[in-house]
């Protein structure tokens, strides 16, 4: 049974929360005085009256959370929030319609970046930010924020916490959740903080530092301009860029303790880190070479480009600093599978995640063996580690459910007409929450806005997918979730 | 000197038989009855039986308060560590407790340990395991002993055709400046300590004594270069003496370890370095499968099970199947003197190693290494020669030495020497002394 009155009450504590950061956004929009004033208060009186009205009527809840309901409420929270959040584009008229405004703010949430407005210079301040915060806030997680906020929070639930996190293995670092959700906030604080402002100091005016920090350390893709950071044409820039995507697509637990409790080193023997640094830099010298031999570039502004692509693309986060469209066909095939792989789990980045790679090779490495010696116990090892029998099928599980959605959205777009490159990498790009699209239809710095209404929402569906990896989505579609037991 | 060794199963009784040959008092304390009867069929001892679950009124019966060791020797570790913290708080002077946990037995918790009043603390699986890891180093000869970090080493060498001093009596071949010295001799079931006029013969089991510099000529001489490093050894049953093994052996070496309870497989892939040890969940009896994980390409086989019966069989057959080195674990006493005549290499008896490593300790100060030989029932020992001894006094030859004992060389400062009639022995000097039926403390006696 469904505890549906303590779902409407966390959703109705949300939705006031998400109008707290809209006000952020308004506050920001009074600053520059513009347009966007009026759709900022508007939205934030709605979101506010929908709040009270859902926690009214989950007065008296009871406060048992089931696993059902935690998938369920994740669902639903992800989906309202992208809902309220489009509202202030609506009403605006900054975008006309309800399927762009929809795709875009779930885009912003999970991270993925990809956009449907040709013209973003066009939009006001507070609107810009509202886009950035929307990423920011989806970097780590709504309810894993809220977490750290409210310490009575869905009363500590582990439930909410495993529904939202990522990654195969979910641990905590601390006994007590708050208080692991307050340190990796607390990094992500800090990276955001160093990141604007480095780029503050290296020459961006302080409204695009903020920006453009948040959505590179929720590994968004947002940016303020058209041409991305590209806009700047800034060594200094786009190396801060880099540094910065690459710490997002760390674990932040691991972070937490390199940088705060002095285990520099652990972060160097953890196999998922050095399965995403070699593979970063396998990527890029691939990339390189295909720079120098076919676009004769410079042997420093190829590795500037190709390593800012590279982790643009592992790390989900979909900014560029050059048109990846002009290059050999081939580097795109490295780019896409950089995308499928993504970086650590417990980061602000999507895909397959690092951690996932490095089992499901191992396994593959161990089928191979086992061929030779039958009888052999072959363990799979991570970090000193087994993982079990139970979790690999589980990994492999997610692996088939993962390529199948890929697959199925591949094969929808090419239905409705999209070029089949651009289909391909689109449904891969949104899977993982990257953004860019490679192809010869739609280029990796243009919208999406040419792509169908249905296609879109399916695109909406499938970030949201892909952001909280899968199952919990799919476990809410399946008969005996709803089966009264 | 009173020792009271707690535990009566192997251990307990080898270290009874070993205390109570050199007329120390001992006293046995165990729950079983009939495993006393049989020791003091054996022994002169005294025995206690009591209860091991609470054991206090017996230990101070036992007169715990004036005893020189406390030996707590039970299945059960724990047990053991808190007999001896007991011991010690009730007045005896040195206590060792066997653990079978490795766990156990690093520094930090040995420390710790030895604060609380436990002096020794003794892992019989870590102390076969670095006999085994020694002898997979040396794989030529069958055992090998060092003193002093390896400035003197004893080896048994079973010797063949091959080997260049066959049939030869000694007086002709030995000069003063002979890199080798040889101990003792067994054939069939004889133990020679050789004379001039006595020879090697095909099959001899010989215990040479060597300086570090000379073992690879020593080699040369036995005729044993053949014999390959080791880089795959396989072990059959993945107890905790296997884990002991693979976790000391040397990166290099890859293992595969078989066993056939699929429990413990899972539980081994834990304990073990996967990169280097391969885990099989089949019968290592098993010549198939033993074939199929490439047994002819292994260049040791070690038979760890519980069963000493399958561990000297599975060791002749790896034997016929080409493997060079061989190693079988033999729990039963009675097995080992027998099993030393089948060409099965080298045996291991955990319950006698960890005996004679206790056994030690009451030698003292003076007798700084200790190790009895199964195979010929005997004792190699270091004694330190303290100034004005009798072992100083004259050359080696008119010291009027027992016949059932030979000087096996000595260690003067960091250098060996091997020994001759004419060496003569200077105070501080550490002497290896080999004895076969005779009393270790009679050879005490030139030392004092």
């Amino acid at each position: 049974m469904l505890n549906k009155r303590l779902i409407f009450k966390i959703l109705g504590t949300l939705l006031w929360i998400e109008g707290a950061f809209m006000t952020l956004c308004l506050i920001m929009a009074l600053c520059y005085g513009e347009s966007d004033i009026l759709p900022f208060a508007i939205t934030i009186i709605a979101t506010l009256i929908v709040g009270t009205a859902l926690r009214l009527s989950g007065r008296h809840a009871s406060s048992a959370l089931s696993r059902r309901d935690a998938y369920l409420l994740v669902t639903v929270v992800w989906i309202a929030f992208a809902v309220f959040g489009s509202l202030p584009f609506l009403i605006g008229g900054y975008i006309n319609n309800v399927t762009d405004a929809f795709f875009e703010t779930m885009s912003g949430l999970t991270t993925t970046g990809a956009t449907c407005i040709d013209h973003v210079e066009g939009l006001p301040h507070g609107l810009l930010f509202w886009r950035s915060m929307t990423q920011w806030i989806g970097g780590l997680g709504i309810v894993f924020f809220t977490i750290a906020v409210i310490p009575s929070f869905v009363g500590g639930s582990v439930k909410v916490f495993a529904a939202e996190a990522t990654g195969p293995i979910k641990s905590k670092m601390h006994p007590r959740l708050t208080t692991t959700a307050k340190a990796l906030w607390g990094v992500y604080l800090l990276l955001t903080a160093a990141c604007a402002v480095l780029f503050f100091v290296f020459g961006m005016s302080p409204f695009d530092a903020i920006n453009y920090s948040m959505t590179i350390t929720a590994t968004g893709g947002f940016a303020t301009h058209d041409a991305s950071t590209g806009y700047f044409h800034n060594a200094a820039i786009d190396y801060t860029a880099i540094a910065f995507m690459f710490m997002s697509g760390v674990s932040f637990a691991l972070l937490y303790s390199a940088l705060f409790k002095g285990k520099a080193r652990q972060l160097f023997r953890n196999a998922e880190f050095r399965f995403y640094a070699i593979l970063t830099l396998a990527a890029t010298a691939f990339i390189v070479y295909f720079l120098l031999r076919y676009n004769h570039y410079s042997l420093g502004y190829a590795i500037r480009v190709a390593l800012f692509q590279t982790v643009s693309f592992i790390t989900t986060t979909g900014m560029f600093n050059e048109d990846a469209a002009q290059w050999h066909h081939i580097t795109w095939v490295i780019l896409s599978l950089c995308m499928f792989f993504g970086s650590c789990a417990g980061s602000t980045a999507g895909g397959f995640k690092c951690a996932r790679g490095v089992i499901a090779l191992k396994v593959l490495r161990n089928e191979i063996r086992h061929m030779l010696h039958p009888n052999a116990m072959l363990p799979v090892k991570v970090n000193d580690s087994t993982v079990h029998t139970t979790a690999q099928i589980t990994l492999m599980a997610f692996f088939l459910a993962y390529i199948t959605l890929c697959f199925t959205a591949y094969f929808i777009m090419i239905l409705a007409g999209v070029d089949s490159t651009n289909s391909l990498t689109i449904a891969l790009s949104c899977g993982s929450n990257v953004g860019p699209t490679l192809g010869l239809e739609i280029g990796p710095t243009m919208s999406w806005s040419i792509l169908p209404a249905g296609v879109k929402w399916l695109l909406s569906g499938l970030m949201l997918m892909g952001r909280l990896e899968i199952f919990t989505i799919l476990v809410i579609f399946s008969p005996s979730f709803w089966k009264m037991q | 000197m009173k020792v009271i060794i707690v535990g009566a199963s192997a251990i307990g009784a080898h270290l009874a038989d070993l205390f109570s040959k050199g007329n120390q008092d001992i006293l046995i304390i165990d729950d079983d009855e009939q495993k006393l009867e049989r020791i003091q069929a054996n022994c002169d001892l005294m025995t206690i039986h009591s209860s091991l679950s609470a054991p206090i009124q017996s230990l101070k019966d036992a007169g715990v308060k004036n005893s020189d060791l406390f030996i707590a020797v039970t299945r059960d570790e724990y047990l053991n560590l808190s007999l001896c913290v007991l011991a010690k708080s009730m007045g005896a002077k040195h206590t060792v407790a066997k653990v079978e946990n490795a766990e156990l037995t690093d520094p930090q918790t040995v420390s710790a340990f030895n604060a609380a009043g436990v002096s020794t603390i003794i892992n019989p699986d870590s102390l076969a395991a670095q006999d085994i890891v020694g002898g997979l180093e040396l794989t030529w000869a069958r055992q090998r002993w060092n003193v002093h970090e390896g400035a003197l080493t004893m080896l048994g060498i079973k010797v063949r055709e091959q080997c260049q001093i066959l049939g030869k009596p000694f007086k002709e071949i030995f000069k003063p400046d002979s890199p080798y010295h040889i101990v003792a001799i067994k054939r069939g079931t004889d133990t020679i300590i050789p004379t001039g006029n006595d020879m090697l013969l095909t099959g001899d089991y010989v215990y040479f004594m060597t300086k570090r510099e000379f073992v690879s000529s020593l080699r040369g001489i036995v005729g044993k270069e053949h014999y390959p490093e080791v880089r795959n050894a396989i072990i059959v049953g993945g107890g905790k003496t296997a884990v002991s093994v693979v976790n000391k052996l040397p990166h290099n070496i890859k293992v595969k370890i078989f066993e056939s309870d699929i429990r413990r497989c899972e539980e081994l892939v834990e304990l073990v370095d996967s990169s280097r040890v391969m885990i099989i969940n089949a019968d290592g009896r098993s010549v198939a499968n033993l074939m199929e994980e490439n047994i002819r390409r292994a260049e040791a086989f070690i038979a760890l099970t519980g069963n000493a019966e399958a561990n000297i069989l599975a060791c002749l057959m790896a034997k016929n199947l080409g493997v060079p080195k061989t190693i079988a674990m033999i729990e039963n006493m009675d097995y080992v003197n027998i099993a030393g005549n089948v060409d099965i290499g080298t045996i291991i008896n955990k319950q006698a190693l960890t005996a004679s490593h206790i056994y030690q300790l009451m030698l003292g100060g003076d007798v700084s290494n200790m190790r009895n030989l199964l195979t010929v029932n005997a004792d190699v020992a270091e004694f330190v020669a303290r100034p004005g001894s009798r072992i100083t006094s004259k050359r080696v030859r008119d010291l009027g030495f027992p016949r059932e004992a030979e000087l096996g060389g000595i260690v003067r400062g960091d250098k060996g020497l091997l020994v001759n009639g004419d060496t003569l022995i200077e105070a501080g000097d550490t002497v290896v002394v080999f004895c076969h039926g005779t009393e270790i403390s009679k050879i005490e006696k030139f030392f004092l």
